[in-house]
């Protein structure tokens, strides 16, 4: 088989990479093996892509460590406790809210005009706070890392 | 599960700092993702790819998500996946890797991507294909391109 050097550019130069990375088939591995026996540049070639390959996977690109994010991980209790704060604040406000408005819609020296502009504030107010609410429930149930696309 | 994804966790913040090109960012990214995994860990199906490419597929996916998240229109996206890391990330630790660090830099987004998930965190091109969510037949070429692309720039920072 003949085989010329046609440039590390080329088809063969593709298969250079295939090779360094033990992904030809043993048919075609063989064959660049053979081209490479015989050419040179092809040789030199798979030497530098060889050497590229092991820079880079010896080359230190993080700075972090694997203990801290085991640590990481198991600060993910701390989201559930901020969760639970959350839950419990939201909870509170919201006791506080009602018997406020209890005491507001009871109350005798309170005109019905205040009392509906007041409702009108309020009201608008828990309804965007509930689309917002319901958006964020909507995105969470939405696995949102599926439709991205690079 | 969390030992080995603690084990993953430097990897995953290596190539989350090539897309996002930022050390915070990346950790907020990698934590983000140990959150989801933890929250479901159910969702991982081994027959479906290893632990580690799911993984990754899941923080590179997670760091695309996040620079969409900062309002950026698409040409802006495009523009930030394609921008150098800042020197913060070329300046890192030791001396010795400044010339694979500076010329690795210098490479577009996506080639950073694929030298770090073939190169640095030893993906199959199987792997790299499902993470690189590209046809298993192009990674090969993009691949080699981008290691010539690598090599070309470590020459220059060898001089």
């Amino acid at each position: 088989m003949t085989v010329e050097h046609r440039g590390i550019d080329d088809h063969v130069g593709e298969l250079l990479s295939g090779l360094v990375d033990g992904e030809l088939t043993q048919q075609v591995r063989q064959r660049v093996e053979l081209h490479c026996e015989s050419c040179e540049q092809c040789a030199e070639d798979l030497q530098a892509l060889r050497q590229v390959r092991e820079r880079l996977g010896k080359a230190a690109l993080s700075n972090t460590r694997t203990e801290q994010w085991r640590e990481t991980m198991n600060d993910t209790h701390t989201s559930g406790v901020r969760t639970a704060g959350w839950l419990i604040f939201i909870g509170g406000l919201l006791l506080a809210g009602g018997a406020f408005l209890l005491v507001f819609l009871s109350e005798t020296s309170v005109s019905i005009f205040e009392k509906v502009v007041f409702l009108a504030i309020y009201g608008g107010l828990g309804l965007l706070l509930y689309s917002v609410l319901r958006q964020r429930l909507i995105e969470r149930k939405t696995d949102r890392y599926k439709d991205v696309e690079i | 599960m969390r030992n080995k994804l603690a084990n993953l966790g430097n990897g995953a913040h290596a190539l989350a700092m090539q897309i996002l090109g930022n050390a915070d960012d990346a950790q907020d990214a990698v934590q983000d993702a140990f959150e989801r995994v933890l929250r479901q860990p159910e969702s991982y199906q081994p027959a479906k790819g290893t632990l580690k490419s799911w993984f990754l597929t899941i923080v590179r996916n997670g760091c695309i998500d996040q620079l969409r998240g900062r309002r950026t229109t698409e040409h802006q996206v495009e523009r930030l996946l394609d921008a150098a890391p800042p020197p913060e990330q070329v300046a890192m630790n030791t001396e010795r890797d400044s010339g694979v660090r500076a010329a690795l830099a210098e490479l577009p987004n996506e080639q950073r991507q694929i030298l770090v998930l073939r190169d640095y965190l030893d993906l199959s091109y199987n792997e790299l294909a499902s993470v690189m969510d590209i046809p298993k037949g192009t990674v090969m070429s993009r691949l080699h391109r981008a290691r010539l692309a690598l090599k070309k720039g470590l020459e220059n920072y060898d001089c």
